[in-house]
């Protein structure tokens, strides 16, 4: 579990240093279930810093909405360390601007869950490594860790910062690739129509709301391509063509640039499953091109180099 | 009229309106509830405390509906605004008050909305109170309360192995015509509920001059502080059950005009061809929104645009919770006003 | 709007009577329309007064909100001129004489000319939103009108020579003994006769009087920012002085929430709003 004391103390000290303008981190929400990101500017503030089971934010993804000239410094697990090294690589920020503070990461939470298995009136969450304890009204239950984690966390491949300036905490064994590899080629395998049904149960929950766009540090457009009129790529609302359209675009957009960190997914209000689609581009990602997403702060995602010797096939017309 | 109905009967009750009416209630869909026509398949979700995260006010209001058909020859028509006519059972007091402030919206007298219009004369509001605070509710702190009858045709009481049905309308009469009264003791019991209900929601926030608050503090930077890490996605408006407002796209492979959910929240609502933006960050969105709801409803209508649903602090991607926010807006500094 | 069964949402079929280019780099084209149904006609004229707006539809594009610049003495069309800004003007303007186009209106509540009876008028304007003062201008000039009224004050600004709207009714409004002129442009030209400076200047310059007058004023944000507290310099109260606002706009109803100031929606408490009015409204522009 994060050692908050010696998280907090490595806050103060970057701030009071003026090593960073500011602390990127978690304090208690107004409930329980719901822990917000924060942003900490003096040592006082710190005070309330937290990190937890329950912080569902990826927090790469306010380096781009936090003004370019400032210091940032971060709390950062395994998804976000690797969101953070993409952004740099897209020149949204400096490596020389940032100041990450490594956190090891047992697995984000679903509090969804809690409430599905114990009720609404969650008064307290307790955690440790393999358990979840969970206070109500009615009473205190304990619940299997694993099993309420995020589907993402449950297979995520990276717990551990890899390029933090100091990591607090002891290293997390990471999930292995093979049953990641198996579940897009157990999809793959199904037949086009099962595809189909499964792709058009999912997207026809969608309302539109782009909690999914906001909460992914790498969608950071200025101007996203479902906000544009002239052309319009995609129907607005919530019609099948305008859902199904929103999904498959945004995960193309994410083409080696997902660190399959599950925030989409963990922000939608309607359940949507999209980390398959997501899922599936980052191991044609790995297939394909040996490429995964923010393992470096200087390797390029293969979808953006362009150099005179691609085969360029498909201009040709040759097919493939 | 105060019937009653005991649970067992409640599924043949259903039943037998599908005839003449499209029956929607809160039936499971993936892990949470959600309105849809009736389906012996689905699983009917009514216990307390529970809501479905999608507003009724879809039905009202869809979240894409067209409003006009045109041509490539520049005709325009009316879109098809046929209803065939709806019961909506079990529909929180929270969310009936809402559907009728939105009235207030729709149907003004110098432009009614059509499609508005039709879908509530052809709709049936049945309410079910809720005998238990739901996690984060809190109409009663906004003026309503879990047993509010505003809006609702017929209101429902659990009174554990029956429900005590309060028809409030003339349209609620045809639809319960084989019910017995309900008995005195029956009735003390409900009130007895509904009072226990009632003075169990938490008083979230003080609305006494929250209203002069927001208005005298718009360049505060309270609205920074509070909005800090909103992601500006429209998680909190799209399930609010008071939010209204909509975007009017053309649709040419569709030959349609169609109007479609949107928020004050997207950077693109406000914005101006010429490029100019009055709201160009998550600070003037979230004072707009907050402004909206507790203070400009109050000048338009006397009433605060919230019914204390709790969706938005359930389902808030950040974790942020508006009580809370209006609990730091209180604070603020204000003068009386002395005027009017 | 439709004293008919239409919906509010749904565009009156129009006919483009005339288009022509009202400014020489051609970015302001005028569009002057006519009724397909006598009905839609005569509810439209029974309602319109100076001010108002109406919401232009090109089918597969959408709607442009834009005031009216047409006097209803003047015939049984109505006038707009557009800027071509995005999807829906830039469409406007490919408009040829006999095409099809929808209309929403009138729109919004126009200018008070009942309270401005008696009084004199300053008029002032800038740019491509003079569409409405002209229509103003247009109606008060009206012989059934004139005497409602009492002098007139027009102050005209543009950037240029060449992007002044209605050119021709605007030379011989210099003729004119029942009103005073002021033109202006923003940098010399050659043969230019009247002034040059921005309008806020200008303004202070004629400084026309106070007394038993309104002054209205319709310009970018940034004219009408510099000119309101000019006007009230020259002692004008915040009850005498009005604009007309703009904001992005959907519906047109006061019903889609978006272009809403404060409380009030500019589709339809306004958008022309006197200054004490605004006073009380927050500065979400």
């Amino acid at each position: 579990m994060p050692d908050i004391n010696a998280l907090r103390l490595e806050a103060k000290r970057v701030l009071r240093e003026g090593i960073v303008d500011v602390v990127v981190g978690f304090k208690p929400g107004d409930s329980p279930l719901h822990p917000q990101p924060a942003f900490f500017r003096n040592e006082d503030e710190v005070e309330e810093l937290i990190h937890n089971g329950l912080c569902k934010n990826n927090l790469a993804n306010y380096l781009t909405r936090l003004p370019k000239q400032e210091k940032v410094g971060m709390l950062v697990r395994g998804c976000e360390n690797r969101s953070v090294n993409s952004l740099i690589v897209e020149s949204q920020k400096e490596r020389d601007d940032l100041y990450l503070i490594g956190v090891p990461c047992e697995g984000i939470i679903d509090w969804r869950q809690i409430v599905e298995q114990a009720g609404e009136h969650i008064s307290l969450v307790e955690e440790s490594e393999t358990l979840v304890t969970v206070h109500t009204p009615a009473g205190v239950n304990s619940f299997n860790r694993f099993e309420l984690l995020h589907e993402s966390c449950q297979r995520c491949l990276y717990r551990n910062p890899i390029s933090a300036d100091i990591v607090i905490g002891d290293p997390v064994a990471n999930g292995s690739l093979d049953p990641v590899a198996q579940k897009v080629k157990d999809f793959e395998n199904q037949d086009i129509e099962a595809r189909y049904a499964f792709f058009q149960k999912e997207a026809e929950r969608c309302i539109r709301c782009y909690a999914c766009r906001e909460a992914c540090p790498s969608c950071y457009c200025a101007e996203c391509f479902v906000d544009h009129n002239a052309p319009r790529w995609t129907e607005s609302g919530a019609t099948p063509a305008g859902m199904q359209g929103w999904h498959i675009v945004r995960a193309f957009h994410q083409s080696g640039r997902c660190t399959s960190c599950g925030a989409c997914e963990r922000a939608c209000p309607m359940d949507i499953k999209m980390t398959y689609l997501t899922e599936k581009l980052n191991h044609d990602m790995r297939e394909k091109y040996n490429f995964e997403c923010g393992m470096d702060a200087e390797t390029k995602p293969p979808f953006q180099t362009v150099t005179l010797d691609d085969k360029n096939r498909f201009f040709l017309g040759g097919g493939n | 009229m105060k019937l009653i109905l005991p649970k067992n009967d409640l599924p043949d009750q259903l039943r037998s309106w599908r005839k003449e009416f499209t029956v929607y209630l809160p039936q499971k869909l993936e892990r949470f509830s959600h309105f849809m026509p009736l389906d012996d398949a689905n699983a009917r979700i009514l216990e307390q405390p529970h809501n479905t995260r999608i507003p009724p006010k879809a039905l009202f209001l869809p979240m894409t509906e067209a409003l006009v058909k045109f041509t490539r020859f520049g005709t325009y028509e009316d879109a098809n605004m046929e209803i065939s006519p709806r019961i909506v059972f079990g529909m929180r007091p929270c969310d009936a008050q809402a559907v009728q402030l939105l009235d207030t919206v729709f149907e003004q007298e110098q432009y009614t909305d059509p499609f508005w219009v039709k879908r509530q004369e052809k709709t049936i509001k049945i309410g079910l109170g809720c005998h238990v605070p739901c996690a984060n509710g809190f109409c009663t702190t906004v003026g309503y309360g879990p047993f509010n009858k505003d809006g609702l045709d017929v209101l429902l009481t659990d009174l554990g192995d029956s429900f005590l049905v309060e028809v409030l309308s003339e349209s609620g009469k045809t639809l319960f015509e084989n019910l017995h009264e309900a008995s005195e003791e029956l009735l003390n019991q409900a009130k007895e509920i509904q009072n226990k209900a009632h003075d169990a929601m938490p008083i979230a926030f003080e609305t006494e001059n929250l209203k002069e608050k927001i208005d005298q503090n718009f360049k505060s930077d309270y609205w920074d502080e509070v909005s800090r890490s909103c992601l500006g996605c429209g998680v909190c408006t799209f399930l609010c059950p008071t939010c209204f407002c909509f975007d009017i796209v053309d649709e040419v492979q569709r030959q349609e005009r169609v109007r479609n959910w949107d928020t004050c929240m997207f950077r693109i609502y406000s914005l101006e061809a010429s490029g100019h933006n009055p709201r160009p960050s998550r600070v003037e969105r979230t004072r707009q929104r907050l402004s909206h709801k507790y203070a400009y409803w109050l000048d338009q209508i006397g009433l605060i645009g919230c019914t204390g649903c709790g969706r938005c602090v359930s389902y808030c991607p950040v974790g942020l919770d508006i009580r809370a926010m209006l609990r730091q807006a209180q604070s603020l500094p204000f003068e009386v006003s002395h005027a009017e | 709007m439709p004293n008919n069964n239409r919906s509010p949402y749904t565009p009156m079929p129009m006919r483009v009577l005339r288009a022509y280019y009202e400014s020489t780099d051609r970015s302001l084209k005028t569009l002057e329309l006519s009724f397909e149904n006598f009905e839609d006609r005569k509810a439209f004229f029974a309602k319109f007064n100076p001010g108002q707006f109406c919401l232009l539809s090109v089918a597969g594009k959408g709607e442009s909100a834009l005031g009216v610049a047409s006097a209803a003495w003047e015939g049984d069309f109505v006038r707009f001129t557009a800027q071509k800004m995005g999807t829906v003007t830039k469409a406007l303007h490919e408009l040829k004489s006999g095409d099809p186009i929808g209309m929403r209106g009138p729109l919004g509540n126009g200018f008070p000319l009942d309270d401005w009876k008696g009084k004199n008028l300053v008029i002032i304007g800038g740019g491509c939103a003079f569409s409405t003062l002209y229509a103003l201008t247009k109606h008060v000039h009206h012989p059934d009108n004139r005497e409602d009224y009492g002098k007139i004050t027009l102050v005209y600004g543009t950037r240029t020579s060449g992007l002044c709207m209605y050119k021709h009714d605007i030379a011989s409004w210099h003729e004119r003994e029942d009103m005073e002129i002021h033109q202006a442009i923003d940098v010399p030209e050659e043969n230019w006769l009247h002034h040059v400076g921005y309008v806020p200047d200008v303004v202070k310059e004629v400084a026309p009087s106070p007394e038993n007058a309104v002054a209205v004023v319709c310009g970018p944000p940034i004219m009408t920012k510099f000119t309101l507290p000019a006007l009230l310099e020259l002692g004008f109260l915040p009850e005498t002085i009005f604009t007309s606002l703009e904001k992005r706009m959907k519906c047109g109803l006061g019903k889609c929430g978006r272009c809403n100031l404060g409380h009030k929606y500019i589709c339809k408490d306004g958008p022309v709003f006197s200054l004490a009015e605004l006073n009380t409204l927050p500065p979400d522009l």
